[in-house]
This record gives structure tokens, sequence and C-alpha cells, in this order.
């Protein structure tokens, strides 16, 4: 957990912080009258006195260098002007100032004590956070998963109103091949020009603070649709099953008309109407997977079947079926966003044989940090009679259509004009037999009318005994 | 050859049903067969295909309940009455199989004879109770369902999921393509090729005079 590794802020400094906090705002006003103004107070002016010199800074135990820099301008005009070094800092007391610590061996251990100094105000932001795939990386130890210091400088934390170019947003220090993508987009293009703030940048899809896996969820096609709110109804003008389209198929799969696009299965659970997810510390999806697919080829539709069996076993509550999803095959691609004018909307370059959209299979399943797992199938699964029930719930005419019964329809074309020309046929062979027998039933008649009259008369003259 | 008579057995509301039936069933499948082998097949747009396949979708249920109305209310349902006993269906049908597959080399009569309330040979009987009452229904009910499969979501789960739906109808879509061409060459097979095709234009089928002593 977060809060054990945060927790070495102990309760003395909660306690300093929030006398201090008190003193600057209970005491001397709302804000402080030098913050109005944009200047500093004369307790920060003395610590920037040091902190102010470029290059301040110190070594950690690990060899690591701690930058004290404090850009003086910055800091003035930040948000936390008001609230002045000891607002944040009030673990420092100033008699013994500055004393050597052991404590913290590295720059991030730092990062991650001053955590808890954001929480203190910030505590809504940072319940999101923690329900965030930052977060969930953070517990699993990942070094690499952001902190709020790492979004945010803290020293010159700016105010939400304040307009700031989208190349400042911080996602992209990590996430900076995305970020190269969206500038590109009509959405990174709209937000590059003068009075773009309207069109998204990272935060706006992704959440700030609660962001998760892009992947894992509904969460972005529901940013889509805020914006776009019309988007359904236009679509429903011309596309026929619009809605089924949205469900199955990702909005960048057609507005990002470059990028390459793969079938997704993921693995559902019917009953509890959401993504299964593999459970922390019994990972199961890719060892039964792997079992499944014996030759290591990719699941094909009997493994399909069998890996589903896996989930279902008996004794299982839940019910777990397959939902297919067209989806682009990487972040980047699911950024190379273009004007709706080049999306696609020819119904055929999906609903064909051999589409490029459906070359691609994978299985998926939530891992435990919230970013779905992905396994190979191979491409025949979406074609194969045995999966009619295993990804019932996936087709698309045209490009997923049934090979079997492909020869059915063959054989049923052939029967209907073969049946037909066979009998004709027959009926031709067998012309003079019928003309003969047609004959010899004439002669019959023939020789039975000529037979003599007392016959006809006798049998006049019976008639009324018939 | 015997003289003939002619007998109004085709009323006008059946032959309005047939024929727009008829019409309707090849548009289903070229549209279908254009819906299903996209870049194959080349006859229309693929939109273009799926807004006409719906369209004529619609009419062929409307026209379907005009059949079932016409016979549900007057007393031409009789033509449809299945034969209570198994044993003489058995052996009618067999009759009539036995015609098609070997009597009619021979010259043989058609064992059949039409009436007004007896129009179907018993093989028609069967069949077409089983394509009227059931695969026509289930072809309308699984089409109704992928027109809109998120509105129809709880049909479509009931079947098992859309996949499963859609091989309904083209299973059903590959048999009514092999009857669509069996169908008018059995209606060939009359005293002349074209003599029933006329008579499910003007109603009257030109039916042959008894022989004497029969």
């Amino acid at each position: 957990m977060i809060s054990a590794c945060i927790k070495a802020a102990n309760f003395t400094r909660h306690l300093q912080f929030i006398v201090a906090f008190s003193i600057a705002f209970c005491l001397a006003g709302i804000i402080p009258a030098h913050a109005a103004t944009g200047a500093l107070s004369p307790d920060d002016k003395n610590c920037l006195e040091c902190h102010g010199q470029e290059k301040f800074e110190k070594p950690m135990a690990d060899g690591e260098t701690l930058s004290l820099h404090i850009p003086g301008k910055a800091f003035a005009a930040s948000v936390h002007n008001p609230v002045g070094c000891a607002g944040c800092h009030a673990d420092i007391d100033l008699k013994k100032h500055p004393q050597p610590s052991k404590k913290k061996v590295t720059v991030r251990e730092n990062s991650i004590a001053m955590v808890q100094v954001c929480k203190d105000c910030h505590d809504d932001k940072f319940k999101l956070y923690e329900g965030s795939i930052h977060a969930r990386l953070l517990r699993d130890g990942n070094d690499a998963a952001p902190l709020c210091s790492d979004c945010h400088s803290p020293h010159a934390v700016r105010p939400n109103t304040a307009a700031a170019p989208m190349t400042e947003v911080s996602c992209r220090q990590c996430h900076a091949g995305i970020y190269k993508v969206y500038a590109e987009s009509v959405h990174g293009q709209a937000r590059g020009k003068p009075g773009g703030k309207a069109a998204p940048l990272c935060p706006d899809c992704h959440k700030a603070h609660e962001v998760k896996a892009a992947s894992s969820g509904d969460q972005i096609k529901d940013a889509c649709l805020t914006c776009h709110s019309d988007s359904l109804a236009v679509h429903k003008s011309w596309l026929p099953n619009a809605e089924r389209h949205f469900e199955a198929v990702s909005c960048p799969a057609c507005h990002a008309p470059t990028a390459k696009r793969r079938v997704n299965l993921r693995l559902y659970d019917s009953v509890a109407q959401e993504r299964v997810a593999e459970r922390q510390g019994v990972p199961q999806f890719e060892s039964r997977a792997r079992s499944a697919d014996t030759k290591g080829l990719g699941l094909d539709a009997l493994a399909l079947q069998s890996l589903l069996k896996e989930f279902n076993r008996e004794g299982a509550e839940s019910k777990t079926i397959l939902r297919g999803r067209l989806e682009v095959t990487s972040g980047p691609e699911a950024h190379q966003l273009t004007e709706k004018t080049k999306a696609l909307k020819e119904c055929d370059t999906c609903h064909r044989e051999g589409a490029a959209a459906f070359q691609t299979v994978t299985i998926s399943i939530v891992s435990p940090d919230g970013r779905p797992v992905h396994y190979g199938a191979q491409k025949e699964v979406l074609s194969s009679a045995t999966s009619v029930e295993s990804i019932g719930g996936f087709y698309a005419i045209g490009a997923t259509r049934i090979k079997l019964l492909d020869v059915l329809f063959v054989l049923a074309l052939l029967a209907g004009v073969g049946v037909p020309i066979g009998h004709m046929t027959l009926k031709w062979l067998f012309r003079k037999y019928r003309q003969k027998l047609q004959a010899e039933l004439q002669a019959e008649a023939a020789k039975s009318d000529s037979q003599p009259s007392t016959d006809g008369d006798a049998n006049s003259s019976n008639s009324p005994k018939q | 050859m015997n003289q003939m008579h002619k007998l109004y057995v085709h009323p006008l509301p059946v032959r309005i049903w047939h024929w727009t039936n008829a019409i309707s069933f090849i548009l289903m499948i070229l549209t279908g067969v254009q819906i299903r082998y996209i870049g194959m097949v080349n006859l229309m747009s693929f939109k273009m295909a799926v807004d006409l396949h719906n369209l004529v979708g619609f009419v062929l249920i409307a026209n379907f309940f005009l059949w079932f109305g016409f016979y549900l209310f007057s007393d031409k349902i009789k033509v449809y009455h299945p034969e209570l006993s198994p044993m003489k269906h058995f052996r009618d049908s067999f009759r009539q199989m036995m015609f098609y597959g070997y009597g009619i080399f021979r010259g043989q009569p058609n064992p059949h004879h039409v009436s007004v309330y007896h129009k179907f040979n018993p093989m028609q009987s069967m069949t077409y109770q089983i394509i009227m009452l059931l695969l026509v229904p289930i072809q309308f009910y699984t089409g109704v369902l992928l027109w809109d499969v998120e509105m129809f979501e709880t049909g479509v789960n009931l079947f098992g999921g859309v996949r499963v739906v859609d091989t309904v109808h083209v299973l059903l879509f590959i048999f009514f393509s092999a009857f669509i061409f069996i169908h008018p060459y059995l209606a060939s097979l009359g005293h002349t090729p074209t003599a029933h095709f006329k008579a499910m234009f003007t109603g009257y089928e030109e039916i042959e005079d008894e022989p004497a002593g029969h």
C-alpha cells in the first residue's frame, strides 16, 4: 500500500503543518498581502537566499543528487506562494537547519515522503490517485510510477485557469511517443492553435488523477462521447446498427484510419457484467492459454473452447464469455485521430473477406494492475463453425463469415440448378420410351374401340345396371 | 388428350401475396448475397444492399400477414388442413414422389387432382406448412434481430449471440436459395410448362376432365 510507503511522515509533522497553515491563512487573512501582489514573504525570501541559487543540491546516500534549487519567480507566481515554504516544509527546524539527514536514501524516497504533504491539503485528489493505474504501479514497486511531484512541480504549480502551452503537459515526460502522435492528431493540431484550449489535452480524456489503463474499459469511449455528444445520432443517420458499432468498435478503429486494427476477444463475466480480472497473486490466464495452445501457434477454435471451459469449470461463480471488439493495436495508434471527413466510412473496408482488421486476433484479460494482458489467437477462429458458441457475441458480416456455410451455400446452389437440369435431362432421355408407351396405350385404346359394336351396345344396354 | 376445364383455385389475395413474395425473395437473396460476399459480388454498394435488404424484409413481413390473415379468416384455409391419418399422408406422399421420380418419365398422369379446397399435393401441403409456419417466421425473427442488434439484445442473447442468430439466418437463406430454383421448375411440370404460371396470374387452373368411367 502507498499508505505504508508514505507513513514515514509522522504525526508530529502533520501537526506542525496544521499550525503553519493556520498561521498563514487564519491570522493573515485568506490570502496574505504579499501573495496577492505576487511577491514573496520575508520568510520565504530568507529561504531563497540559499535555495534560490542554481545548482544548490545535496547528495543522497545512494549517490544520487537532490536538487534544492527553488526558482524564485516561478514560486512567487505559483499557487503555493500563499502557503509559503513553511507550509509544506514544516518539519524543518530553522535553528538546526541545515541538518544532515540519513533517513532518505534516494531522491525517489524523498518524493514518496513528500506525497504525504500534498495529501494533507489535496486529500480528494489523493483518493482519486489511489485508484489510478499510476498508484497501482507504485504499489507494485514500479520505480517509474509517477508521484505528485513528478507531474506537478511543487514550487511552480500554476492555477488551473492559467493558459499553459500543451507542450508543458506533464504526461509527455513518460509518454513521449504518444504525445508526439497526439500533437500531430486532429486534437493536438486544434489545441496548438491560438484559442484552441477547448481541444482536449491528455487529462481531458484520461483524467488527471484517476487515470486508468486506457484499453481496460469504456472510459475513453465515454470521454469521446462527452465532447462529441451528438455522435451517436450523427452515426445513426447513415450507419446501420450504429449502437452495435459503438459497442463493438473502438472510436480510433475508424477515426485513426492509418492505424493497424485487430480483434480483441475480451474475457467477460456475464453475471457480474464486467471484464474478467486476474486475481492478485494467482495469475491463471497465461498458463491456461499456453496449455490450451498445444502447438504454440496461437489459440485455434478448439483451444479457445477449451480455455473458456477452464474459466467456467464446475463451481465457478461467474459465467465467462468472450466479447469481441475491434480496436487499434497500440496506444500511439489510438491517438492518430484525424478529421472526421478522413475517417473510415466505407462499409466494405471491414465487411469483406480478408479485411485487414480481422487478420490479428487476441484474447485478453485484465491484469491486477488494471492493464489488459493479451494472448494471440489464430485468425481462423473468427470463421470457424466450432467458434459459433465460444464467440457467439462477435460477428462482422462478410469478414468473419463461417466457411462451412459458404460450402453449404454452393452445394445448395448446385442442387437448386442441378436437380431441375438433371430432371429435365432424364425427361429428355426418356422421351422415346415415353412416346413408345403412349403409342402402345393409344393402340390399345384404339383396339378396344374397334371391338364389335355389340359390346358397346351391350354396355349401353347394361348401363343402368352399373 | 382429355378436355380441359377451368377452376378458380388462386384467389386474388393469394396471387398478390405470391408474386410479392416471389419478387421479394429474389431481392432478399440477391441483396443477401451482396452483403455476405461483397468483393466477390459487386451488384451494388454494401450500404445500398443493407438498406434494400432491410426495406424488402419489412415488405415481406407485412406480406406474410396478408397471407396469414386471408387464410385465417376465409374457408380457403382448408387447403392447408393436414391429413390426419399419417399412414394415408405417407402413402400419398410416396405416390407423389414416385410420380416425380419415375412415373413422369413414363408419361403417367399426376396422381394428384386439383380441386378448390385441395390444390396442394401431399408433398406440397406438408412442405408449405413447414415453410410458412416455421421457416419463414424464424427467418423474419432472426432478420429483425439482426436489423437492430442492440434494440433486440435480449432476443439475440436468447439465441446465444449475434453469430448464432446470423448462422440460423444464413442456413435458412441457403435453403430458400435452393428453393427459389426448384419451386419454379416443379411449377413447370403442369400439363404445359406454363400452365401453373398462367394460373398464378389469372387464378384459374386448367384441369383435365376425368375420363368417363373414372
